[in-house]
């Protein structure tokens, strides 16, 4: 599904966010990306995305070279890459429902399509209750689970979450990690980039440990520190 | 609700959420509309009186007393045929007098021609110029035949090279700042559109991040922008349009009283096609300053 081959990323002022990185991910993956602040899990994040281009290396996303898209098809691909942030990135003025539909209908999804998509995405994430209610009335946790109802509702074929736990207390952070690896159980490939040593020490998960731009660590079961 | 509604709704909303800047912009829009239009009437005005001055430019070039009349004749030929005359007359001698007997008579400073028995007045051919500009160069080909049969001496040939310059100045400034003024005004609507976009895309950044995340395309994202641009545009043209047909009558009025020696006509048509050249100039504007908003922010 993913696949990074021999990827760097520098900056004009000559630091390394990413450097050589030859990674594969395949379709229905579940990872772990960890590391320190700095290390490049944001910068691999945003590059599946295309937010950024590689310096050098190709990037392959559902058999598609991300650098050579032309901006038109750039939208195309991240209807399949679905991204969930540490900030939520909800917009304030609408409801749950809203926040929900909204992804769909700017991607030109007809009205019952919307309808339905959302109605599932939210039953998914349990907030069909609160699918009313504005971003300011719900709890961290539930935001972060309108966050990932709008990734979802998309049916994306990967799900990015760059550090989803980061603002949540220890039972919420459960919370959403469950629902990730439901998601995951669902058939998405799931990517979690997380700080969180706890939850990747329960999940036995894969682990891609990132230093300095680099992968020191690469484990099918792995930890969090080596 | 589907993409099309999204778009209207939320150009509507984009128009609506920050009234006060709407408002002014629109104004800002109506107000360069409502000059930008004077302008054209004034300056269709003054293009036509001065087009009229142009037609009066003539040449005069007065012929030897012994002139042979074929010769004349064929000089004159030569001359209709330049394509910047427009008609040769040939005066006599005696339609000289004739024309100096009526002006005589009418004005007391000149001296009755009986006091001077014979006609002293040479016969002359008035040559009127289609193009006023090229006078001198008409002149000048006509002062290179003096000392010939027809025509004695380089002062024979008359012409007014500084009314003429004058006049070809005056079009010159009115064309040349005419074109300079209606660009900058052209270049403030945009400055204006373009900054009013610019702030309704700045509110709503949070909106654009997240349609750019779930992948909605470049031009989804900026429809609702251009939409915004166009009704600012729409709302500008429509108060200025109000203006215009209030102020058209007293405007027209006085510009004819103004240039009341001149029969100018602004055109039946004229105030129909400016009404319709402003909304759709007000119209591109709105779209392409929103436009250069939305593109720039999403190239970023």
């Amino acid at each position: 599904m993913i696949t990074l081959e021999d990827v760097s990323k520098r900056y004009p002022n000559g630091t390394y966010a990413l450097r050589d990185i030859d990674l594969h991910i395949g379709a229905g993956d579940f990872v772990f990306i960890v590391g320190s602040s700095g290390a490049g899990k944001s910068t691999l994040n945003r590059l599946l995305i295309r937010e950024e281009l590689p310096t050098s290396g190709r990037v392959v996303v559902d058999a598609q070279d991300v650098a050579r898209l032309p901006r038109s098809r750039v939208s195309l691909l991240r209807r399949k890459v679905g991204v969930v942030f540490q900030d939520f990135k909800l917009l304030p003025t609408k409801t749950v429902h809203e926040n929900v539909a909204f992804a769909l209908i700017v991607t030109g999804h007809d009205g019952r399509a919307v309808r339905e998509q959302t109605e599932r995405a939210l039953a998914l994430v349990g907030l069909l209750p609160r699918r009313h209610h504005f971003p300011r009335e719900l709890s961290g946790g539930e935001q972060q689970r309108t966050a990932i109802a709008r990734a979802l509702a998309m049916r994306p074929k990967v799900l990015v979450a760059d550090e989803p736990t980061g603002n949540l207390d220890p039972v919420t952070t459960w919370e959403i990690i469950k629902l990730l690896v439901r998601v995951n159980e669902l058939g998405t490939t799931v990517l979690v980039a997380t700080h969180n040593a706890e939850i990747v020490n329960a999940l036995r998960r894969r682990v891609v440990h990132l230093d300095h731009g680099r992968v020191i660590r690469d484990e099918r079961e792995g930890l969090y520190a080596a | 609700m589907t993409r099309l509604a999204y778009v209207l709704t939320a150009a509507w909303h984009g128009f609506s959420r920050n009234p006060f800047m709407s408002a002014a912009s629109t104004f800002t829009v109506a107000l360069m509309l409502v000059l930008l239009a004077f302008f054209f009437v004034t300056d269709r005005g003054l293009q036509s009186a001065v087009g009229l001055l142009e037609q009066k430019v003539e040449l005069i070039v007065y012929l030897r007393d012994d002139a042979k009349v074929s010769e004349v004749l064929q000089l004159r030929a030569r001359i209709a045929k330049d394509p910047a005359v427009s008609r040769v007359d040939y005066v006599s001698k005696d339609d000289a007098l004739k024309r100096f007997k009526e002006l005589s008579a009418s004005r007391a400073d000149i001296a009755p021609v009986e006091e001077i028995g014979v006609n002293p007045l040479p016969a002359s051919l008035e040559v009127k110029l289609a193009r006023a500009q090229e006078s001198r160069r008409v002149a000048e080909e006509l002062r290179a035949e003096a000392g010939g049969p027809l025509i004695a001496r380089p002062d024979d040939i008359i012409d007014n090279p500084q009314v003429v310059e004058q006049l070809l100045t005056i079009t010159r400034v009115l064309s040349i700042g005419g074109l300079a003024v209606l660009g900058m005004m052209l270049f403030v609507t945009l400055f204006v559109i373009v900054n009013t976009i610019r702030i309704a895309v700045h509110a709503r950044r949070d909106e654009i991040e997240i349609m750019q995340l779930v992948g909605a395309t470049d031009r989804l994202i900026s429809a609702p922008f251009v939409l915004e641009g166009m009704l600012v545009g729409v709302a500008g043209a429509a108060i200025a349009l109000v203006v215009m047909v209030a102020a058209a009558g007293p405007v027209t009025s006085s510009l004819i009283k103004f240039l009341d020696i001149l029969p100018v006509s602004l055109g039946a048509n004229f105030m129909v096609q400016l009404a319709a050249g402003v909304a759709a100039l007000a119209l591109f504007m709105g779209a392409g300053g929103a436009s250069i908003s939305i593109r720039s922010h999403l190239a970023k």
